[in-house]
């Protein structure tokens, strides 16, 4: 039942997006310019940053992650279809969990550009160890979309919603932007160290954990009126 | 949810004991080698007699901040104290009067 | 207000009397000498900072499961003294680093979750202010968040490598340094108490404010 509702919520957020594809573009190209900017004020002489590539991915990560989460909402909030989900006969929790689905494959779609767009700008071997770099961002972006889908479905009917979502967020996800950078960093660097990358990836995990433990419990206390 | 809260428990202990691992944490750059971390304190007259190092800007200005902080944040509670407390009045005497 | 607070208060002032009397008589640390004695101020702080994060995250725990609005003004007061002990700590600290560490600011995993924890009161503050209705929901949740963080910003400091002192120095004080410090810290608690009782009250006005209008328009 509960996997059921899962993939109806997420079947449902498929369906309309496919349409228009407005959020996965917007998205898609807000990172890519995002990198640029990147590359053009820290790239000289064509010589990129020693070890820049993971702090970089990881900021496109976040502000493309903050962007698509605030549109994804604001999607919700103009056609009040987040009203109808709360009152359909669904577990609240499933309804969280189908929606950050939906986020995190809408991140992880952004993040297939995003990696090959900075290991070429900045010089990062970054497909030399192509599992534990999905590892990597797979555990990161789920553990951010945990925290962020939660806020942002929180932050639907407040005032000055767009600027509140980023400072609600960062500092919240900041432990799992830190292991993320951390574990890509050890991952790029020129001697490939697994433990030390085993252990930013546990600790993602732990966070991950953390993070959707503590918003599947307060999804239902915070979406009621 | 049980479920869960176990998990939670044991990936929080499962990654303290990983983060056991040695040396991967970024150093400290300052000019003389870091400090030792600090396991106890020991009074100054336990060890031979060592130059006073010249904190007192250091001191005086975290006291004083201290002391400019709090002093500040209860100025400020006690303002907003007094501005509700002379609405609340305000409000108090106009039902009173409107009878509403 | 309590009958107990003006003599409660009196006595905290006095307390902040003679606190430094008790600080300047203790010793001197043997390898950071004056400057150690920010300590004094630095690690009360640092609890009052950590314990208003607890006290706000059960607070708001209680507020999301059972709505009650008490909970709420608890909640919103002890985020308040978040901020100001946070940056008290985070001030106090720096400035003692400077001189036993060379540098004002270190990345480690204590200093880093601080810094983290204190912006997330600061988020707290900010939500309440410009959220409009419903945010305090919302930030009942996110003091949840922050509460989950302090036991990390405790044990970090033991775990990780970092030129912050752990976590033995406090049991293992030699009395001499353990007195003032004590003093100083019940000097903090119960100051921690003090504002947190008036906070509330401002909560308590401000929402007899607010049920005088509902009447009046009604």
């Amino acid at each position: 039942m509960f996997a059921h509702i899962v993939w109806l919520v997420l079947r449902k957020d498929f369906t309309i997006e496919v349409r228009s594809l407005e959020i996965a573009y917007t998205t898609l190209f807000f990172a890519i310019s995002c990198v640029l900017v990147f590359a053009f004020a820290l790239v000289q002489e064509g010589r990129a940053p020693e070890g820049g590539a993971a702090g970089i991915l990881w900021i496109a990560i976040a502000f493309s992650g903050t962007l698509a989460l605030g549109r994804t909402f604001e999607r919700e909030r103009q056609a009040e279809t987040l009203r109808a989900l709360l009152l359909a006969p669904a577990a609240r929790p499933a309804v969280y969990v189908g929606k950050l689905l939906g986020i995190v494959v809408l991140l992880l779609a952004a993040e297939l550009v995003l990696v090959p767009l900075v290991a070429l700008l900045f010089q990062a071997a970054l497909f030399a160890h192509p599992i534990w770099l999905a590892l990597i961002l797979l555990t990161g972006t789920i553990g951010f979309a945990a925290v962020g889908t939660l806020f942002a479905a929180m932050l639907v009917r407040a005032r000055s919603r767009d600027v509140l979502l980023p400072v609600l967020l960062y500092p919240i996800t900041v432990p799992v932007i830190i292991a993320g950078v951390r574990a890509t960093g050890a991952l790029v660097a020129p001697e490939f160290d697994a433990g030390v990358l085993r252990v930013w990836l546990a600790l993602l995990v732990c966070f991950d954990v953390v993070f959707l433990t503590l918003a599947l419990w307060t999804f239902e206390p915070l979406m009621t009126d | 949810m049980k479920l869960l809260k176990s998990m939670v428990v044991v990936t929080v202990l499962l990654a303290g004991s990983a983060a056991r691992h040695p040396s991967y944490d970024a150093s400290v750059h300052a000019q003389q080698p870091p400090p030792q971390q600090q396991d106890e304190f020991v009074p100054i007259d336990q060890l031979p007699p060592q130059d006073q190092l010249p904190a007192a800007p250091m001191l005086v200005g975290a006291y004083s901040f201290v002391a400019i902080a709090l002093f500040a944040y209860l100025v400020s509670l006690a303002r907003r104290l007094t501005a509700v407390q002379h609405e609340l009045e305000r409000l108090e005497g106009d039902v009173k009067r409107g009878g509403a | 207000m309590p009958k107990s607070f003006i003599p409660a208060a009196l006595v905290c002032g006095l307390m902040f009397a003679m606190a430094p009397i008790l600080i300047a008589n203790a010793p001197y640390e043997s390898t950071m000498g004056l400057v150690q004695k920010i300590f004094y101020v630095h690690l009360p702080s640092a609890w009052m900072f950590l314990l208003g994060a607890i006290i706000g995250g059960i607070a708001s725990v209680r507020y999301l499961f059972r709505g009650d609005p008490r909970q709420d003004r608890l909640a919103w007061a002890a985020a308040e003294l978040v901020v100001l002990f946070g940056a008290i700590t985070l001030v106090t600290g720096p400035l003692w680093a400077r001189k036993a560490w060379g540098v004002w600011w270190q990345w480690d995993v204590r200093l880093t979750a601080s810094l983290m924890g204190w912006m997330v009161a600061v988020a707290y503050m900010l939500l309440r202010k410009f959220g409009g209705p419903g945010s305090d929901k919302l930030a009942a949740g996110l003091a949840l968040f922050g509460m989950a963080n302090v036991p990390f910003v405790y044990i970090s400091v033991n775990y990780w490598r970092t030129i912050h002192p752990t976590t033995n120095v406090v049991p293992t004080l030699p009395t001499s340094f353990g007195v003032p410090l004590w003093f100083s810290a019940a000097t903090f608690l119960l100051l921690f108490m003090l504002l947190l009782r008036m906070r509330i009250r401002l909560e308590e006005q401000r929402a007899r404010v607010d049920a005088l209008y509902l009447s009046m328009d009604a």
